[in-house]
């Protein structure tokens, strides 16, 4: 296969030719500015080549097949990741020891969002290419990584992820699955729910209690004895994804297939989510990309009152605002991708250094996925509108992105858990003394963010508001300084954004402080200038 | 056998491009480039050839400033083992092109010149021509088909009246249709591989002056709208009072 020479780490190259700050730490947004961050334009050709194949494999294999994917055509799915895999899709940043390509995260991240046009595949090649990998390459033991890692990067076989239970799903750690060491062997016992890939899954990833209360990781895999995987589950959206519960009852599982420490398998689980979450990030743009594509379209397409829609105001105001919130999702995630790769150059290697690195942007990954996520489900709901009655029907693609996104804001940890998460690493952290909440004061909504983090306050709604503030930072101080270092179109893509985010940021302050606060004008909205340039080319914006 | 593919370095087929306000050359703000898609395909049946033969060896080559690497790359990705980048600003005409490309022949002595009908920019469809002419080398354009017969070649190519079939021996060129095949997704591994093989630079060396001149880019004037008729016989009284009939 492929020798370490030949490949070259985009996280590495990038601090040295100074793309990205050495400085940026997790959580410094909230008080420092960096000089420059990494941008989707920062990608060289070869890797833009990467993603290019990603489109093309999308367009060709995956959006002409969109009804046999959704009835589930037997065989279907698991042929398409089959031959992903022969592209070097199901490895992309799995190191090359193990038939991967060893490329970056943010690299992986950004080649899944154009795999995820249709979330069906998206879901699928998320969970084999990611989750279900980076437990092991990051925990595992060499033998573990050797006899797993290259079924899985070469598509051969299929992964999943096993945490939640029916009555366990945001409280991950209140699980019952038990497991029970016999002789040479673990016999392990409960049901894990909302089981993604579970119908052609050949490994899984499975938490148990040992003792009913050590959290430990397993490796199960699927013609183990005791182990089953019970019905399709019928769900909104995601028809052509398989979800079940997966079924162990005594299932006897080899010693050798316990992954890292007993009792310390909540770091498998937890760590492998919160890069699960970053790339759920990328994985939730996809679609709405797509239904930016779509809504260009229909939208030059459908004629009322003898002349097309798009030329009409409130159309392409819809089109700017989808275009400038898209804009500043994809500017926050592929910054934090550059950054988790620094982390784990700087860190990675040994068990504890990979715990550390993954754990660093953690903050950063959940603000990256309450974002995209919103933003997401924005831009299909807008794109249903501009099909009008159309949008309402099963005739058009638009109706099966709305659906698919449902459930983005949901799984992967809901926006509402991960909200408590994100202020609550915060203030952890600044307690610790490992960043100031003082503010970088170099925004309307870092100061607000600042105020509201001083203020007293305590329960859910009180946090939760001042995530939305941290988050809202964060996103504005990436897409301002993406505008800053790209230009072009990309000013007026930040001005629409930052309209928004600051009467979302003011909405979030009144509820944390209760107090009144003046929002100030945004001087040009572009709308006309954005939905020209999505009308152009029917896709997001592109650097002009 | 050597296959030596030139590739053009051309505006993304797919992007609309507008002429410059004071119509000196095409505006080129965010536009994107490829390589031109009949010598793509004139790649990708070079890789297929050397896929079942693989004593083969595939060199590219391309004219143009260092932008032209990127496309040079992306074919050595497909699967070209090395190749050639003629580095140079020099404005060519077809004719141009030809001589700068009987240099690299002759040095590089392939078997097989295999390169695209024409390039979707300008539409010339001239260089293949006249190249093999130069060389004084059998030539086979609009190929649809290429089988290797030993030491010759078979090549099927379409002609308006057909199809016809033609054995060349070798060394000769080939230039490639539309139908010769569809190219392939490029592999993520064969992009990694493709960072570490050679991509040699060399200077121009015959750099002749173009036969022709581009005076003035214009966009294609606006379609006119058109008019219904309620009857043949206002069909044809229109047609005739255009002339056309």
């Amino acid at each position: 296969m492929l020798r370490k020479s030949e490949v070259r780490r985009l996280g590495k190259d990038n601090i040295m030719a100074g793309l990205i700050s050495n400085q940026q730490h997790g959580g410094s947004f909230f008080s420092q500015t960096p000089e420059r961050i990494f941008t989707p334009e920062d990608f060289s050709p070869d890797e833009n080549l990467m993603i290019q194949t990603a489109e093309q494999f999308s367009r060709k294999e995956i959006l002409p097949q969109l009804e046999a994917l959704d009835q589930q055509a037997e065989g279907l799915m698991p042929s398409l990741v089959r031959k992903a895999g022969e592209l070097g899709f199901c490895g992309i940043d799995t190191a090359e020891a193990y038939d991967g390509l060893g490329l970056s995260k943010n690299l992986a991240a950004r080649i899944l969002e154009f795999l995820s046009l249709n979330g069906s595949f998206s879901v699928t090649i998320g969970i084999t290419s990611g989750i279900s990998q980076v437990g092991l390459s990051l925990f595992g033991e060499e033998s573990q990584r050797q006899q797993f890692l290259p079924k899985l990067t070469s598509g051969e076989w299929i992964g999943a992820y096993a945490l939640s239970e029916p009555n366990s799903g945001s409280d991950a750690l209140s699980m019952s699955c038990r497991a029970e060491r016999h002789g040479d062997k673990w016999v392990l016992n409960g049901t894990k729910m909302w089981i993604s890939n579970a119908k052609w899954a050949d490994l899984f990833l499975v938490m148990a209690k040992v003792d009913g209360e050590r959290v430990t990781a397993f490796l199960v895999e699927r013609n183990a004895p005791g182990v089953s995987v019970a019905r399709e589950e019928h769900k909104m959206g995601l028809k052509g994804s398989s979800t079940a519960r997966l079924v162990l009852e005594n299932a006897e599982i080899p010693l050798e297939n316990q992954l890292y420490v007993e009792g310390k398998g909540h770091h498998v689980a937890f760590n492998a989510l919160n890069l699960g979450r970053f790339k759920l990030a990328s994985m939730s743009i996809g679609p709405a990309r797509e239904a930016i594509t779509q809504a260009a379209s229909y939208a030059l397409d459908r004629k009322q009152f003898g002349q097309s829609i798009s030329d009409f105001g409130l159309i392409r105001k819809k089109l700017a605002e989808m275009a400038g919130r898209f804009y500043a999702a994809e500017s926050m995630i592929y910054r934090t991708g550059a950054l988790i790769d620094q982390a784990f150059d700087q860190q990675g290697g040994s068990v504890e250094g990979n715990r550390l690195a993954a754990e660093e942007f953690a903050i950063e990954c959940s603000a990256c996925k309450v974002l995209s996520t919103e933003v997401e489900a924005f831009i299909v709901d807008e794109a249903i509108q501009v099909f009008g009655g159309y949008g309402f029907t099963e005739e058009f693609p638009v109706a099966r992105l709305y659906r698919d996104a449902r459930v983005s804001r949901i799984y992967e940890g809901t926006n509402e858990i991960n909200r408590v998460f994100l202020a609550d690493r915060l203030m952890r952290r600044a307690k610790e003394g490992r960043l100031s909440l003082s503010g970088s004061g170099d925004s309307y909504l870092s100061e607000l963010a600042a105020k509201a983090f001083a203020h007293a306050g305590s329960g859910q709604v009180f946090i939760g508001a001042l995530s939305d503030l941290a988050m809202l930072s964060y996103a504005e101080q990436s897409a301002r300084l993406r505008a800053k270092q790209q230009g072009g179109i990309f000013d007026l893509a930040y001005q629409n954004f930052l309209q928004w985010a600051q009467l979302q940021g003011a909405a979030a302050y009144q509820i944390a402080t209760g107090e009144a606060v003046h929002v100030p004008a945004t001087p040009h909205l572009g709308i006309d200038e954005l939905a020209a340039a999505v009308l152009e080319t029917k896709a997001p914006l592109r650097k002009t | 056998m050597k296959i030596l593919v030139p590739l053009k370095r051309v505006i993304d087929p797919y992007a609309k491009v507008k002429p410059l306000g004071d119509g000196s050359g095409l505006d080129l703000s965010g536009i994107k480039f490829d390589i031109n898609p009949f010598d793509e395909i004139a790649v990708e049946e070079a890789v297929r050839m050397k896929e079942k033969d693989g004593s083969h060896e595939i060199i590219v080559v391309s004219i143009g400033t260092s932008d032209s690497e990127e496309q040079l790359r992306k074919a050595l990705a497909i699967g070209a083992d090395r190749a050639i980048l003629i580095e140079t600003e020099h404005i060519y005409d077809s004719l141009g092109i030809a001589h700068e490309l009987e240099a690299v022949v002759r040095a590089e002595s392939p078997d097989l010149v295999l390169m695209g009908k024409q390039a979707t920019d300008d539409d010339n469809n001239q260089a293949g021509q006249m190249l093999a002419a130069r060389l004084g080398w059998p030539q086979a354009t609009f190929a649809s088909k290429v089988e290797a017969a030993g030491t010759r070649l078979q090549v099927t190519r379409e002609t308006d009246s057909g199809e016809e079939v033609l054995e060349l021996p070798l060394p000769s060129l080939v230039t490639a249709d539309l139908r010769l095949n569809e190219p392939r997704y490029i592999a993520l591994p064969g992009i990694i591989k493709a960072r570490s093989k050679p991509l040699e630079k060399r200077p121009a060396s015959v750099m002749s002056s173009p036969k022709t001149r581009t005076v003035r880019y214009d966009a294609p004037p606006a379609r006119a709208a058109g008019r219904k008729v309620s009857s043949v016989d206002e069909l044809v009284a229109a047609l005739q009072e255009k002339g056309a009939l």
